[in-house]
């Protein structure tokens, strides 16, 4: 379970297209329930809308009313219809407008979803979708990260996928895993990333990512700050300097070994996170590599993260809290002078 | 103990008890000259005991009055090596005695850096660290191009290829290290050879080392002691080869196959423990725990046997944990003799050069030695389920095991190494 090096998306049909983040998400979503019939949709206008982000444009016509079900404005009745949908069998996949108002589903996902298995020995296959993170302007309820939310609840895991094809893959991993996911679909990457996507359902092994390899420092990230982590330290931007880039693409579980080899080879690490900096999944990082990487430290743990505030309206505000190219720029530069 | 009637005294320099199990040691080298000043906890000289290298620390500051062993003499554990004059000034030897006034000694004032202290300049990170003590690495001489002249690890590494290359070591600017010649896993595993210790071996012509001389004598002790046969069996490794490459140790994917060899060995010495014994004179003696020698190359320095202790009691990934540590702590020269002692079969295993077979000689008292070699792909006829023949590409290897007639027979040879291949052509972890 190393990391995969490069972008690797997994052996599928033959037959790669060009499709945006969103696109790769609303495909994977088809692929599998057409592959599965098990598999159905419930959410806030996903139906004759087509879904906020239109990820589901097109699923009413094609699975019937049957299958893809618009539901009341009520994220804890999603989530508790779609965990007694899977105790009986099915796959339900929900999605949350924003991820933001996941909290109002989280009973029902944390006390539930989470413990059923340990409770009842019943498996609860739902996934949820969680469209996340700032970066457009979209304010406090409509801009945040919750993934940490979630890894601190026992019994659901929790991906964040950075690529075109690992969205895919990811959501389809997801949908067939027995247990509760939360899958983080980056709003601001939808339309802005685009990648090589095999065509046909395949689903991706939740492990960790080299997104670029390199030697003198590891930036370890997941979702957006992957790429602009890859923007961030393109060598001619830091005298020649060879930084890797890890993408994590599973917080939960935390791909623990591919985390301790990048940081055997590196020595030095900066992790970013686009949430709010306090008890984030790259504190979780910082704290396993303390215990379990000290030994192959050349320099202190590096974090770059927003600040402990809610994600402001105003654009130059916005800009200045989230952790932009060049705050991690400086972050590297500087410890690779260290 | 003695004492002058001046206001000097000594303290004697004594050979330490390396281990449990041991009774004399060798003085290797003194590293201080009689009249040298020594500070506590100072190396003044290096001591070897069955392979097991170590230092001797000063017991006390002072000057190195009297040397009482010299380099190559073979003492008992307790026995006066030397002796140490502590003078009431505590003055360093080169000093002018008249500036102190008897107090504290003048810091600052003669050669002694302090080593500790403030200057973060020699404050060195974990990694930094570790990889100046598997090398023996002196990082006062390691000149820093971090902040403030700090030692990155990129320093030491450049000064390691330095030493390497055979350059003074002097610091010129920190050239990009190649890639980190940190954790090996096992004797199976290439790894850049390590440092030579500077001053020994190498050098072709001379004088054979200590540590040659002795496995030199260990060898023909065997050879002249043991009815030494050796009995080769064909193993197919197709399972162990396909369960090794997902097989997770220590947080890492992927083992070598000489675990899986070891738990094979270990669970066919159960089924035929006469081979897990030692033979000394014609007092012949079968044991319980299998206490299991793993063959560690050394470079150009030699070879040593550590033991894992109970090996029975360890799954293959256990074995795989503990063959890694103990190959990293033989390179770092850091065994010690408990660590080399109790064995009850050996495995030797340098097969990462290709060879395919060899005679290995049996590891005295023991009776029986097992050597892996190359796992290498060969056409092999297969018998398909309804008994038709077919020829097919199979990961195959050669076990040779050296024993000793004295204390068996050939076809119990031939068992035992059945035992082994049955279950490596059975395994599933």
């Amino acid at each position: 379970m190393t990391a995969q090096t490069a972008t690797r998306p997994s052996p599928a049909a033959a037959g790669t297209r060009r499709l945006t983040y969103l696109q790769a998400i609303s495909e994977g979503l088809r692929d599998e329930m057409r592959a599965d019939e098990r598999v159905f949709v419930m959410g806030e206008d996903i139906g004759v809308f087509g879904g906020a982000f239109k990820v589901t444009d097109g699923f009413l016509e094609e699975f019937g009313p049957e299958r893809v079900i618009d539901t009341p404005l009520a994220e804890s009745a999603i989530i508790g219809t779609a965990v007694g949908a899977a105790v009986v069998g099915m796959r339900p996949v929900c999605e949350m407008q924003f991820a933001d108002f996941i909290s109002c589903g989280f009973d029902q996902l944390v006390n539930v979803a989470g413990k059923m298995h340990y409770r009842q020995g019943l498996a609860v296959p739902i996934t949820v979708r969680l469209p996340s993170g700032g970066g457009f302007s979209g304010g406090p309820f409509h801009s945040q990260n919750p993934e940490a939310w979630f890894m601190h609840a026992p019994g659901l895991k929790v991906v964040a996928p950075s690529t075109p094809a690992d969205a895919k893959g990811l959501l389809i991993a997801a949908i067939r895993d027995p247990n509760p996911v939360v899958f983080l679909e980056h709003k601001h990457l939808y339309r802005r990333i685009k990648g090589e996507v095999p065509a046909g359902p395949y689903a991706t092994e939740l492990t960790a990512r080299v997104a670029r390899p390199g030697r003198d420092l590891v930036v370890i990230a997941y979702g957006a700050m992957v790429h602009v982590a890859l923007e961030a330290t393109a060598p001619e931007a830091l005298d020649g300097a060879q930084v890797e880039v890890l993408d994590l693409r599973t917080l939960v579980p935390l791909d623990e070994a591919a985390i301790l080899d990048a940081v055997r080879r590196c020595s030095k690490v900066v992790i970013v996170d686009e949430a709010n900096a306090t008890c984030a999944a790259g504190a979780q990082v910082a704290a396993l590599i303390a215990q379990r990487g000290f030994e192959h430290l050349d320099g202190p743990v590096v974090r770059v993260a927003t600040p402990d505030v809610p994600i402001p309206f105003s654009p130059p505000l916005e800009q200045a809290v989230l952790p932009s190219v060049e705050r991690v720029r400086e972050a590297c530069r500087e410890l690779l002078a260290y | 103990m003695s004492s002058s009637p001046t206001e000097t005294t000594t303290v004697d320099i004594v050979m330490p008890q390396m281990g449990v199990s041991v009774a004399e040691g060798i003085v290797v080298a003194w590293k201080v000259a009689v009249g040298d000043p020594v500070a506590a906890d100072e190396t003044v000289c290096e001591i070897s005991s069955d392979k097991i290298d170590a230092e001797v620390p000063a017991p006390a500051s002072g000057v190195l009055a009297e040397i009482v062993v010299e380099a190559g003499e073979t003492v008992d554990v307790g026995a006066v090596l030397g002796r140490i004059s502590t003078a009431g000034g505590a003055a360093p030897g080169g000093a002018p005695a008249d500036g102190g006034d008897g107090g504290a000694p003048a810091d600052g004032a003669t050669a002694p850096a302090p080593r500790e202290g403030g200057d973060l300049r020699r404050t060195y990170s974990p990694v930094v660290q570790r990889i100046a003590r598997e090398h023996g690495i002196d990082l006062a001489e390691v000149r820093g191009t971090g902040r403030d002249g700090r030692v990155r690890k990129q320093d030491v590494l450049a000064y390691l290829e330095r030493q390497r290359a055979g350059a003074p070591a002097a610091d010129g600017p920190a050239a990009a290290p190649a890639e980190p010649p940190l954790h090996i896993e096992s004797p199976y595993i290439p790894e850049p050879a390590p440092a030579a210790r500077p001053a020994e071996a190498a050098a072709p012509g001379g004088v054979l080392s200590a540590m040659r001389r002795q496995i030199g004598a260990h060898m023909k002790r065997s050879l002249e002691t043991a009815a030494t046969c050796t009995t080769w069996m064909e193993v197919d490794m197709g399972r162990v080869e396909a369960w090794r490459r997902t097989a997770r140790v220590g947080g890492r994917t992927g083992m070598t196959a000489l675990p899986i060899v070891a738990r094979c060995v270990i669970d066919a010495l159960a089924e035929h423990p006469a081979l897990n014994a030692t033979l000394e004179g014609d007092r012949y003696a079968v044991h319980e725990d299998v206490n299991l020698g793993i063959a560690v190359s050394l470079g150009d320095d030699g070879l040593i046997v550590p033991v894992i202790h109970r090996a029975q009691e360890l799954s293959a990934e256990g074995l795989a944990v503990r063959i890694r540590e103990l190959a990293a702590r033989a390179r770092a020269r850091e065994l010690t003799p408990d660590d080399v002692r109790g064995g009850t079969f050996t495995i030797t295993n340098p097969g990462q050069w290709g060879a395919i077979m060899a005679t290995p000689v049996i590891n005295q008292p023991q009776v029986a030695i097992l050597d892996l070699e190359a796992i290498v792909k060969r056409p092999v006829v297969v018998e398909g389920p309804d008994g038709t023949d077919a020829i097919a590409i199979r990961p195959q290897t050669i076990l040779g095991l050296s024993w000793d007639h004295r204390a068996l027979d050939g076809a119990l040879a031939a068992q035992f190494l059945a035992a082994i291949r049955r279950r490596l052509e059975q395994w599933d972890g």
